[in-house]
């Protein structure tokens, strides 16, 4: 990996990408609106002159916005055709899903693919129930542009067809080989430095900022908790705003009370606040009562079982969780959550995802680093607070979970899916990996499964986990879409690693135990530039695909 | 990581299944590290192993793979009973609900293996004998009742644990010497090495090793 230099330059490259995502800072793109492509909807021609030379029109953010605005028109036809109802739903399932159902017209050309890559009794049964609280949300996400990047990687995604036309194959793999349409991936790949083109350099090279001394940092940092604060007092915080400033990272401090805006658990208006949290934490404890008993019923005494099992294998090595007034805080609102959601039950990975909330919620309430430090929670908290935290934890898992449902429903569809996703896309960004891993029989089935299932959670420590979930929260399905670009970056970060292995246990070895034990922000965020500049580049890559089926 | 590419002559494969918090992951540590993992988190649809051993003058390697118990992870642990040659088919005796499934355990691995696959049952924490849930006596007749091969062990103590596996591939390699199992057939879960020392990537001449996976 060529990310040394890179990583010495990341204090700006979390700075630069929160600029970078946020479509309405202008400023940033005008600046260096020679530098950064916009995409051309018209971009075909790009494709002869992809080879030498960047593209020469010069776009704002604000071109860029209208043609890819412009684009997804052509293709919403098709999709509005299939019905409204199905819209909102849609945009919960991973990129390919959507493609599989939406543009059931081109399934003719899929269903080897199906049946080669999913198990039989994984053909996406999709479940119809609708969890409460999702649709709200969703149907938000589903008029963005750009919801489905996966679509356009599943869609053109034979091997004959990608034949990188223009690029040296090796080492420079992260190209979009059918490039012809994306003006910007020719602007962001065709200009490989030295091996794999490196964004977050190049980000921050781009913004010219320079400022990486410790003491800018601190001061950067306290002015970033500044302005959230200002976002957070309100009096109506302005969601999308603060999702722009957090997405490189939320400062410690106000970490509670922005997760819990973004899970759209704590309204964004301050004066409805504390009435909200007093009502959801009763609505829990409520449940609590009322299911919580059931425990010991023939119905659910299974489910029980199995949690109580696997609490106290729960991040074992950390002391905290060891404590018994915690492990019943985690069987509680695991059993409650598993039974009001009978699609999927309680499916194990499922307790992990509680971890974070969980550390993050007790954080208001001790400055000590839960995580390293010994912290007796029956001892230094009152009773309120830990039902406080505990209901926060039930309602903000249940917001997360109704996003990656189909991760834990029969078959587990949603993993399948982004599984063959993952690999979909690693084959195009990064071709001589992914002929090592199936040269050597490697399955991405075998290690990115746990990676989907848990996301990531067992791959990571605990720190880089939040820091992580940090961009999850402010990425329109963070937790879905993001996430399995999240993946296709890590693997690759493992690229030089990996193609020295030379046999299928030294591979499979070093995919289940990845050496991530010293990470911390530094390496997440290069890993989150990374996923982001793939989003990128797929970003509304099926529009583009359709055009050309139409032209 | 073993160093050269043909320090053993077969490559085995194995498939650990039972229920939940049986021990499965326990064991295979136990096997490939020789220690006690007390603090084993639970498997996430499967994990792989790896060990030389030794039979009959013959170094093996054991390709292992370690599923996850839970019900919801089947259809992707079921993909990797195809072309096992070996399954260790695990219960806990201090609890009896895992010793009651093994009959649904067994169906999966008759069903999803090929015939010849070699199926051991292992009765594990055999260390809590005051919790004893299962008797030997009974364990046994089941075992002999359905031609498994049969031993109580301990991931904790590491009793019986090296035994279990290497009777295992030593029931599977003298079917491989009297013939019953079939090196060429697909999925056999065999792999033979030629014993020169060329060419480093033999897995790709290996086609029947594709199985390994649904996706």
């Amino acid at each position: 990996m060529n990310d040394s230099g890179a990583r010495s330059a990341m204090p700006q490259v979390s700075e630069g990408l929160g600029r970078a995502m946020s479509p309405q800072r202008r400023p940033f793109w005008k600046r260096n609106a020679p530098k950064v492509p916009g995409r051309s909807v018209q971009a075909s021609p790009v494709r002869e002159n992809l080879k030498d030379q960047k593209p020469r029109k010069t776009l704002s953010f604000q071109d860029f916005e209208d043609n890819t605005s412009d684009a997804w028109d052509d293709a919403e036809d098709e999709i509005i055709a299939l019905s409204e109802a199905k819209l909102s739903f849609e945009n919960l399932l991973p990129a390919s899903v959507n493609h599989g159902k939406t543009a059931s017209n081109h399934q003719a050309s899929l269903p080897q693919r199906s049946k080669e890559t999913t198990a039989e009794n994984t053909v996406p049964d999709f479940p119809s129930q609708s969890s409460p609280g999702k649709s709200d949300e969703m149907s938000n996400i589903s008029r963005q542009k750009g919801v489905g990047p996966g679509v356009g990687i599943r869609q053109q995604s034979t091997p004959e067809d990608v034949t990188p036309p223009v690029l040296p194959p090796v080492p420079t793999p992260p190209t979009f080989p059918t490039s012809e349409d994306t003006a910007e991936s020719g602007d962001w790949t065709l200009t490989p430095s030295e091996g794999r083109p490196n964004p977050p350099s190049r980000l921050s090279r781009q913004l010219g900022r320079a400022c990486s001394d410790d003491k800018s940092l601190t001061e950067r940092e306290g002015a970033k908790l500044k302005k959230v604060n200002e976002f957070i007092a309100g009096p109506n915080t302005d969601l999308d705003g603060l999702k722009k400033m957090v997405w490189s990272g939320v400062p410690r401090e106000a970490r509670p009370t922005v997760w819990k805006l973004l899970s759209n658990y704590l309204p964004a208006n301050v004066e409805r606040r504390s009435m909200m949290l007093e009502r959801k934490r009763e609505e829990y404890f409520r449940f609590v009562d009322q299911y919580y008993p059931s425990r010991t019923q023939e119905l659910h005494v299974e489910t029980w079982r199995q949690i109580h099992i696997d609490i106290p294998r729960t991040n074992p090595l950390i002391p905290l969780f060891q404590q018994k007034v915690i492990q019943e805080i985690y069987e509680r609102v695991l059993f409650i959550w598993a039974i009001r959601h009978p699609a999927s039950g309680y499916v194990q990975g499922i307790n992990d995802l509680v971890t974070p909330f969980f550390v993050v919620f007790l954080s208001e309430y001790t400055d000590l680093d839960v995580i390293t430090e010994d912290f007796d929670a029956s001892q230094n908290l009152d009773e309120k607070a830990l039902c406080s935290i505990e209901a926060d934890c039930f309602w903000c898992l249940s917001k997360l979970l109704d996003g990656i449902q189909d991760n834990y429903t029969f078959a587990q569809p949603g993993i399948q899916l982004k599984v063959n996703a993952l690999r979909e896309l690693v084959k195009r960004i990064d071709a001589p990996l992914h002929a090592h891993l199936e040269a050597h029989m490697v399955e991405y089935l075998q290690f990115a499964f746990r990676w989907m299932n848990n996301l990531l959670m067992r791959e990571l420590p605990l720190r880089c986990t939040i820091r992580l979930w940090d961009t999850y929260l402010a990425e329109p399905q963070g937790f879905s879409t993001f996430h399995l670009y999240v993946c296709a970056a890590f693997l690759i970060r493992w690229r030089k690693d990996l193609l020295r292995k030379g046999d299928f246990q030294g591979l499979m070895l070093h995919l289940q135990n990845l050496p991530t034990i010293h990470w911390g922000d530094d390496e997440v965020n290069l890993i989150l530039a990374e996923a982001y500049r793939l989003k990128y580049m797929f970003a509304d890559a099926p529009n583009h695909l359709n055009q050309k089926k139409n032209t | 990581m073993a160093a050269g590419p043909y320090n053993y002559s077969y490559i085995f494969k194995y498939i650990i299944i039972g229920d939940m918090g049986v021990g499965k992951s326990c064991l295979l540590h136990q096997f490939t590290e020789k220690k006690f993992m007390a603090d084993c988190p639970h498997t996430i649809g499967v994990e792989f192993g790896t060990r030389i051993i030794e039979v009959s003058g013959q170094k093996i390697k054991l390709q292992i793979w370690d599923t996850a118990g839970q019900e919801r992870f089947r259809a992707v642990t079921r993909s990797y009973y195809r072309g096992a040659a070996g399954a260790l088919m695990v219960y806990d005796i201090t609890r009896r609900s895992t010793y009651n499934h093994l009959s649904s355990w067994l169906t999966d691995a008759r069903n999803l293996t090929n015939p010849n696959t070699v199926i051991f049952l292992i009765g594990n924490k055999c260390d809590l004998e005051a919790q004893r849930d299962v008797t030997y006596e009974e364990a046994k007749q089941f075992a002999d009742e359905n031609g498994l091969l049969f031993l109580e062990a301990s991931a904790k103590t590491g009793e019986n644990v090296e035994e279990a596996f290497l009777d295992t591939a030593r029931k599977i390699y003298q079917n491989i010497q009297d013939g019953s199992l079939d090196l060429n057939a697909a999925e056999s879960g065999v792999q033979h090495k030629p014993s020169s020392p060329r060419g480093t990537q033999l897995s790709n001449d290996q086609p029947t090793n594709k199985e390994g996976c649904a996706c």
